[in-house]
């Protein structure tokens, strides 16, 4: 059997695999973080006033907010004025097919596996991809546009269909909800916006790619999805992003609304930059998604694979508010080097007869440190709430940690709550056993591996299920316990 | 948030235990310490869902130091029936040795912590266990206690019978008390340690802070139950924070029963030596407006130790209840198995459990879970019980029953156990 340390090691010195960035001539802000630069964002963009008022409302309530203190990670300094809040790749002019974009972005696509031409005939996957801030190409546009889909930029969104922005913009993490949000009520450059029509299920799953390119931008993303009454979505997110020596802050915001027996599935891949073996570089990636299933019957199910970024910091929450709502959260999140993630996810059971599902995979490994924080909360209304949570952590190297700090609060004598937890590692045993059968120890690692995920990764589409299983297994390559 | 009465100590702390002069440093220390952070609010992440300040403010209470008499009958009505016991008498905290039968014999001391602060044990261990600094009400005992239990157990020595302890806590006018305890068993030596309380008085309020510090030594073992049976009109913050070095066995067992308002137990085990055996048992039965807050520290500190926790939880009427168990595994604490598990019965209509199981491990090698559960009777064993004739309230006592069994099973003293059974089997009856 291999020595563990030189696995670890092994694991510790492997290079971020998509590390590359694409030159293209950047239209970028002044660093700075001012009310003139929420001008100049709102004007760059040509919103309308209320959506500039909403902006400097944001920043208002950043100005009087700190940066919290409870976190299980020491907080990395955060100059906010060090950053350029605005980068767009410069409007040539407008775009009627995919062979007008950028070849050098459409290489980087490439590079990472996403080519949009090749998607769009291959996958039947609309992509509508973000390159920085401002959308660049969006496919199949005609095809759901037929059915009444609504799939564009936050920014076309704000032009065209305004009154759907402004009706639900902020309603479900409004630009007081904690600092990072504030910020991005604030400064959000661009995003998505998906709005399903009554009674539709949409043919196809959405998906959008998220990159972030320039050095020194933080990027501000905002995506908003409106499931109307009796309607189905299926939302997929990816990122990767280039090598940086600098880190980089993603403070997004997303926002799902369920009506009346609508469903969202939401699956996020990530693998944002996670800095080298000492911990240098990286991106911090606080996000606030929060869903609200608002209709009786709803039903918002978050899955997520973390394998990037310095520090991952989110719960993605679901707010029961319909009778009958039901929630989910799937996660897999994985720490190597000096990796962190504080992530979890926040049920508030307020309807009657809501169900919630939550199943946490951490696996840590080297010197990263996996939290899992989560708060299941069940109101006085909310006769016969059901929840089971799983949280269940993997430990690789013993100088990893990993924690679990659920907040479960019960005011219905009616609600059925079970929550476990367990730690472990790969048992020596476990390896052995298929060692016997001619198995190497580095694919019983990653057979075991695969196995204590495999519910989360059930959960994800098909396209992302195959990407998050070569994401996993080049993460935790050659792991014996 | 200042409170009167320790503002007017803060001057002169001294001036309360003349015959512990040594402590004065400690004194002072600890005081600065409270004085920092003051009294927990709930934005105090330990205290967050347990208002203290609601439970300190009701009264102008002032701090009492002192015993008043207090007839014998008072301690008697705690007696275990059957239980075959050496039995201390404690007021406010001071030793009642006419009241009491106390262990004698080589080894044995048990007495005033006053008349002790020059014993070996109490100079090595005394205000020694770091868990206490983080809790401010444990600082402000340190700082302003004026008596309490010392026991210590020389090496190999083993008592014959259990202790049981009755803490009478007796004033006139509304009062906070802080009892402070230390007990060390040394190398091999063993007892089971039986605490009840008693508050005579339904007319003043007896808030309670008591602190206890226990130290068990190398292949030592002790049993400690505390029963918390009070009254309407007591309210009381238990802290006890445990040490256990090699190969030692604690078994600690909180039961907290119907009435008292206001309860939060402390409770901290730090493992200084490895194999080791930590069970720690808790039940809280609770009704009318009670809130119960256990809060219990399972620090994991040295390798190949076991720990054991299991609380359950029965919450009637507008009851509050609230858990936290942390367990904490350092990186040496390599092999480590560390359970925790809490179950709740919601049965009140406004009844409400808050809990924070919590898991920060350091260590791979290690087998840690937690399980947390909220509940109701499951509607087939109710069936059941109905169509075989027995009555609706009935079935819910024989169900509570056999909730609590898990917890009172484990109970080692047959008197105890059974004195327990029956004392649960009376609340749900009524």
């Amino acid at each position: 059997m291999i020595n563990s340390n030189e696995i670890i090691d092994d694991i510790a010195n492997k290079e971020y695999e998509f590390g590359f960035s694409t030159d293209i001539e950047m239209d970028i802000a002044p660093p700075g973080l001012n009310e003139d630069i929420i001008r100049f964002i709102s004007a760059k963009k040509n919103e309308p006033e209320w959506l500039l008022e909403w902006r400097l409302k944001g920043f208002a309530a950043f100005k009087k907010m700190e940066f919290p203190k409870w976190q299980h990670f020491e907080m990395p300094a955060l100059d906010l004025q060090a950053l350029s809040y605005y980068a767009a790749p410069r409007k040539k002019k407008q775009l009627a097919s995919l062979d007008e974009v950028d070849p050098e972005l459409l290489a980087t696509f490439e590079k990472l596996g996403i080519p949009l031409n090749e998607q769009k005939a291959l996958t039947g996957v609309a992509v509508d991809a973000v390159f920085d801030s401002v959308s660049v190409a969006t496919t199949f546009k005609g095809k759901l546009k037929e059915m009444g889909v609504i799939f564009c930029s936050f920014g076309e969104a704000v032009q065209e269909h305004p009154d759907l922005v402004k009706k639900y913009l902020g309603s479900v993490v409004p630009h007081t909800d904690n600092i990072f949000a504030a910020l991005n009520a604030a400064v959000f450059s661009d995003g998505s916006f998906v709005y399903i029509p009554k009674g539709v299920r949409c043919p196809m799953e959405l998906s959008t790619y998220f990159r972030i390119n320039a050095q020194n931008t933080g990027q501000f993303e905002r995506t908003l999805i409106i499931a109307d009454d009796n309607s189905y979505v299926s939302y997929l997110e990816g990122c990767t992003a280039p090598m940086r020596d600098e880190n980089q802050l993603h403070a997004a915001v997303v926002e799902l609304i369920a009506m009346e027996q609508a469903e969202i599935k939401y699956s996020t891949v990530q693998n944002w930059y996670p800095g080298d073996k000492d911990g240098k570089g990286g991106i911090y990636n606080f996000v606030t998604k929060r869903g609200i299933c608002k209709g009786a019957a709803s039903k918002i199910s978050w899955t997520q694979v973390e394998t990037g970024s310095a520090i991952t910091w989110k719960y993605p929450s679901v707010i029961l508010q319909g009778d009958h709502s039901e929630g989910e959260f799937y996660s897999v999140a994985v720490v190597r080097n000096k990796q962190i993630a504080d992530t979890g996810t926040k049920i508030h059971h307020i309807g009657k007869n809501t169900k919630s599902r939550i199943i946490s995979k951490g696996i840590s490994a080297g010197r990263g440190d996996n939290s899992y924080r989560g708060l299941v909360a069940v109101g006085p209304r909310a006769d016969n709430a059901r929840n089971f949570t799983q949280c269940d952590s993997l430990l690789i190297g013993n100088q990893c940690g990993s924690h679990t700090f659920p907040y479960i609060e019960s005011r219905n004598k009616s609600a059925m709550i079970e929550h476990e937890a367990t730690t472990s590692k790969i048992g020596e045993d476990q390896i052995f056993y298929l060692n016997q059968r001619g198995i190497d120890s580095e694919k019983a690692v990653a057979l075991i591996v695969n196995g204590y995920v495999k519910e989360v990764l059930n959960q994800l589409p098909m396209e992302f299920a195959v990407e998050a299983q070569k994401l996993l297994s080049i993460t935790l390559e050659g792991s014996v316990g | 948030m200042i409170l009167p009465f320790y503002q007017a100590l803060t001057e002169d702390v001294t001036a309360l235990s003349p015959a512990m002069d040594s402590l004065h440093d400690i004194r002072r220390k600890a005081l600065e310490r409270f004085t920092a952070t003051g009294l927990p609010t709930l934005k105090t992440e330990a205290w967050r869902y347990t208002n203290i300040q609601r439970y300190l403010k009701e009264f102008p209470y002032e701090l009492l130091t002192t015993a008043a008499p207090v007839s014998p009958e008072v301690a008697e009505s705690k007696a275990i029936p059957e239980l075959d016991c050496y039995r201390i008498v404690l007021v406010n905290g001071h030793l009642q040795a006419d009241q009491s039968v106390l262990p004698e014999g080589k080894g044995i001391t048990v007495g005033a912590m006053s008349a002790h602060t020059a014993a070996p044990g109490f100079v090595t261990y005394f205000n020694e266990q770091h868990h206490l600094a983080g809790e401010s009400m444990a600082q402000l005992n340190t700082a302003l206690f004026a008596d309490g239990l010392y026991i210590e157990l020389a090496a190999n020595t083993v008592l014959d019978k259990p202790i049981h302890i009755v803490h009478v806590y007796s004033c006139a006018t509304h009062a906070i008390i802080q009892p402070r305890h230390l007990w060390v068993l040394n190398r091999s030596a063993a007892a089971t340690i039986i605490e009840s309380s008693v508050h005579p008085e339904t007319a003043a309020v007896a808030f309670a802070n008591s602190v206890l510090e226990t130290v068990v030594m190398e292949n030592a073992e002790l049993w400690h139950y505390n029963v918390q049976q009070g009254e309407e009109s007591f309210r009381e913050v238990h802290t006890t924070a445990a040490q256990q070095h090699k190969d030692s066995r604690y078994h600690h067992f909180n039961f907290t029963l119907p009435n008292t308002p206001f309860t939060r137990n402390n409770l901290s085990v730090a493992l200084n030596g490895s194999h080791t055996e930590t069970n720690l048992n808790g039940l809280y039965i609770a009704n009318n407006h009670q809130h119960v807050d256990n809060h219990t520290f399972m620090d994991h500190i040295m390798p190949d130790c076991n720990s054991n926790e299991l609380y359950k939880g029965v919450l009637l009427d507008n009851a509050n209840g609230v858990f936290t168990g942390k367990i904490l595994v350092h990186q040496e604490a390599q092999k480590t198995n560390a359970f925790q598990q809490n179950n709740n019965l919601l049965l009140g209509s406004k009844a409400d459990i808050n809990s924070q199981p919590q898991l920060e491990i350091y260590a791979d090698d290690v087998k840690c879970s937690h399980g947390f559960t909220a509940g109701q009777f499951s509607e087939e064993s109710m069936f059941y019980l109905r169509s075989r004739g027995i009555g609706e309230d009935a079935a819910k006592a024989l169900m509570v029953n056999a909730f609590s069994h898990d917890i009172t099973d484990a109970v080692k003293e047959p008197a105890l156990q059974h004195y327990l059974q029956e004392q649960i089997a009376e609340i749900m009856n009524n």
